[in-house]
């Protein structure tokens, strides 16, 4: 008699799968248990017992026992532009909605070619500039130490990827390379430089720098500090795109040069593609990392969306609502890099396609 | 990042001495003043509002600086965000003209830094919070419990060698920030809390119950904080010490930001006239408009306008060492003549 595959209902799975011994279903039971009790608990503090509008600030924290966002409601334009003049605030979030729409456009596979690329990103920061730094179409200047909250984080975390993905690759190369000059040169350059932290990579380049150079080459501490934030995460992606380089059989370089193809076209067209598409989960991980540690500029004297937060709370008033800030800074970053890994994930997929 | 910190202000007195023009001059000439604020918020001395302006009590000593230099603060001043770790190097690099930011008045950074202090505007001390329902008096009291701490600051160590002189036994939990430990604190996790006078006030003030709380009146350590300038340029140093007898000469004479009017229109005293440019000499000798200290008061008000509006109306921090000599502080003006 044949045996016929009996497909397992829904009910019959999760009692397999949860329920099939006694061990199991305690073990269910109570970790469903402390979840159920965790979730509740969390629901109850941030939406039941919540205080919402800055009207009802009296009922803060006084036993109430739930989250207080009236400091959001009270504080977010601080939380979003940081220092950024009150009346210019909307250029501000102009230049920051330009910013995200520029970085989801260029998600979009249509924009994927050398010249269209180039071309959206220019336009995305030249948008960006004029609105943030001002002295054009009689807009009033607001100098670079007065950017702050998401925009200076997203402007930041833009640049340093824009400016530091190109050197990447460029170190990589020149790593790669067969005269054991340039390679080591690099090689040592590369390790120097990771083996830093990044804080005092920033420190040096916003504070350090400035005696040393000359007048004309100091700019604003602000460029220093992007300028040496995308040296140090050139380093770490050019070793992550080395590692997508070496993973490649070294029978497609050698067939291509017997077919005669030029330096260029071997990289540009076999060498690289391939080379981005294995490194890609550990690229969109740098990506992540970089995003995140956008952070550490508070250290010198930027109010980046983390510090904007401190700012927030930091006052007689709201003092006590460091949790609720937080939280709000937390739901922010955690919106970006979630899709940042999502939009991952989907490169991922659409790759694989072309693997198969 | 300490080998950073003291390469970076050797580097910076090499560039001091290359530039031998006063600061005053520069400033100036400028027509700006390039004045310390904070990456963020320490309350009640540079703190932000809903709009984004800085406010605290060293954003006035600065606003007020920019008076006496200017005649107003408005579009003479800007207060440039900074960190701790920041703050010498950004002085010797220009970045700012001056620290006002709470700076207590060390010997390795008067000495070694290259920095020169005024006397001190603000004398804090560090005290322990402890909850009133412990019966607590005095930090002796809390022998056998506990004292919680942030890591890293200098408080750890004063509070060792003040319990050790006590000659108590009590632990002393370490937390990395100031959150966490305030957190713990609040959580019931310690006894009592260490922090500097200003900021526990804030706590105290901030909690859900203020009155469950006692500031213990013993004084752990003393940190008193000036106006730091670089070293080697006496007359902007003048300019900063006359600021703050400026204010403390008004409070002793009840000289307020609203009465400063009548004053100058009326001085009751010769004294006074001159003090507020009546009659000339006040300012010719720093190098200033001679009415400097009228616009100085009219800005931001005399110390305890200052005191009230950033501290002790929202923090309810007492003034007790921060008064002056007349109501048993520490503070008293130079002689004005």
């Amino acid at each position: 008699m044949a045996k016929t595959y009996h497909k397992p209902t829904f009910i019959e799975r999760i009692r397999a799968n949860y329920f099939s011994t006694w061990l199991d279903t305690t073990l269910t039971l109570g970790f469903g248990a402390l979840v159920l009790w965790v979730l509740l608990g969390l629901f109850d503090w941030a939406f039941l017992n919540a205080v919402w509008s800055e009207a009802e600030r009296e009922q803060c924290g006084h036993g109430s026992g739930g989250a207080c966002w009236a400091v959001i409601d009270a504080r977010w334009r601080l939380i979003f532009f940081g220092l950024y003049p009150f009346e210019e605030q909307w250029r501000s979030a102009i230049a920051c909605i330009a910013m995200v729409v520029t970085g989801a456009l260029s998600c979009v596979p249509w924009f994927w070619s050398a010249r269209r690329l180039p071309v959206l990103w220019l336009v995305g920061f030249a948008i960006f500039y004029v609105l943030m730094r001002g002295g054009l179409f009689g807009l009033t200047p607001v100098s670079e130490q007065n950017w702050g909250g998401l925009s200076l984080t997203l402007f930041i975390f833009a640049s340093v990827t824009l400016i530091g993905m190109p050197m990447a690759i460029v170190f990589a190369l020149l790593r790669r390379s067969h005269l054991p000059m340039i390679a080591g040169t690099m090689g040592v350059i590369i390790d120097t430089i990771r083996s830093l932290p990044l804080l005092s990579i920033m420190f040096t380049f916003a504070i350090v720098l400035p005696f040393v150079l000359p007048g004309w080459a100091v700019g604003d501490k602000l460029y220093r500090v992007i300028v040496g934030y995308a040296l140090f995460f050139a380093c770490y992606q050019a070793e992550i795109i080395r590692g997508g380089m070496q993973a490649l059989p070294a029978g497609q370089e050698e067939a291509a040069q017997a077919l005669g193809m030029g330096y260029w076209h071997r990289i540009g067209y076999i060498v690289l593609p391939q080379a981005f598409r294995n490194a890609l989960p550990p690229t969109i991980n740098q990506l992540v990392i970089t995003f995140k540690e956008t952070s550490l500029v508070v250290i010198i004297g930027f109010f980046e969306v983390l510090a904007s937060g401190n700012a927030a709370y930091g006052t007689a008033e709201w003092n006590f609502a460091h949790i609720e800030v937080y939280c709000f800074v937390a739901l922010i970053y955690f919106t970006f890099v979630f899709a940042l890994s999502r939009y991952g994930a989907y490169l991922e997929r659409r790759l694989a396609v072309a693997a198969r | 990042m300490k080998y950073l910190l003291s390469a970076t202000a050797a580097l910076g007195m090499m560039a001091g001495a290359a530039a031998a023009e006063g600061r005053l001059d520069t400033v100036l000439e400028r027509g700006k003043l390039l004045c310390t604020g904070h990456n963020g918020s320490f309350l009640g001395f540079a703190e932000v509002d809903d709009e984004g302006n800085w406010k605290g009590l060293d954003i006035d000593l600065c606003r007020g600086l920019a008076a006496s230099l200017f005649g107003s603060s408005e579009g003479t001043m800007d207060i440039v965000p900074i960190s701790w770790a920041q703050r010498w190097p950004a002085l010797q690099s220009g970045d700012v003209d001056v620290i006002i930011k709470l700076a207590g008045w060390s010997q390795s950074r008067d000495a070694e830094l290259n920095l020169a202090y005024t006397q001190p505007y603000f004398v804090a001390g560090f005290h322990v919070m402890a909850h009133a329902d412990l019966g607590v008096e005095k930090v002796a009291d809390l022998d056998g419990g506990s004292i919680c701490v942030s890591a890293g600051t200098t408080t750890e160590r004063f509070l060792a060698a003040y319990i050790e002189n006590l000659g108590i036994e009590a632990e002393i939990i370490v937390f990395e920030s100031g959150d966490e430990v305030r957190t713990a604190y609040f959580n019931r996790r310690c006894d009592g809390l260490t922090l500097l006078a200003p900021p526990l006030a804030a706590a105290r003030a901030t909690s859900e119950n203020p009155e469950d709380h006692v500031i213990l009146p013993d004084v752990i350590a003393l940190e008193p904080s000036g106006i730091i300038v670089p070293e080697g340029d006496p007359k902007w140093l003048d300019v900063m010490n006359w600021m703050l007898t400026s204010l403390w000469f008004a409070e002793l004479h009840g000289i307020t930001s609203e009465n400063v009017d009548e004053f100058r229109d009326n001085p009751p005293s010769d004294q006074i006239g001159k003090f507020l440019g009546v009659t000339p000499g006040y300012g010719d000798r720093l190098g200033l408009s001679n009415d400097w200290a009228y616009n100085l008061i009219k800005e931001v008000g005399n110390y305890a306008e200052i005191y009230d509006r950033n501290i002790g109306e929202p923090y309810a921090l007492p003034r007790a060492l921060n008064n002056l000599y007349t109501n048993g502080g520490l503070f008293y003006p130079l002689m004005v003549d």
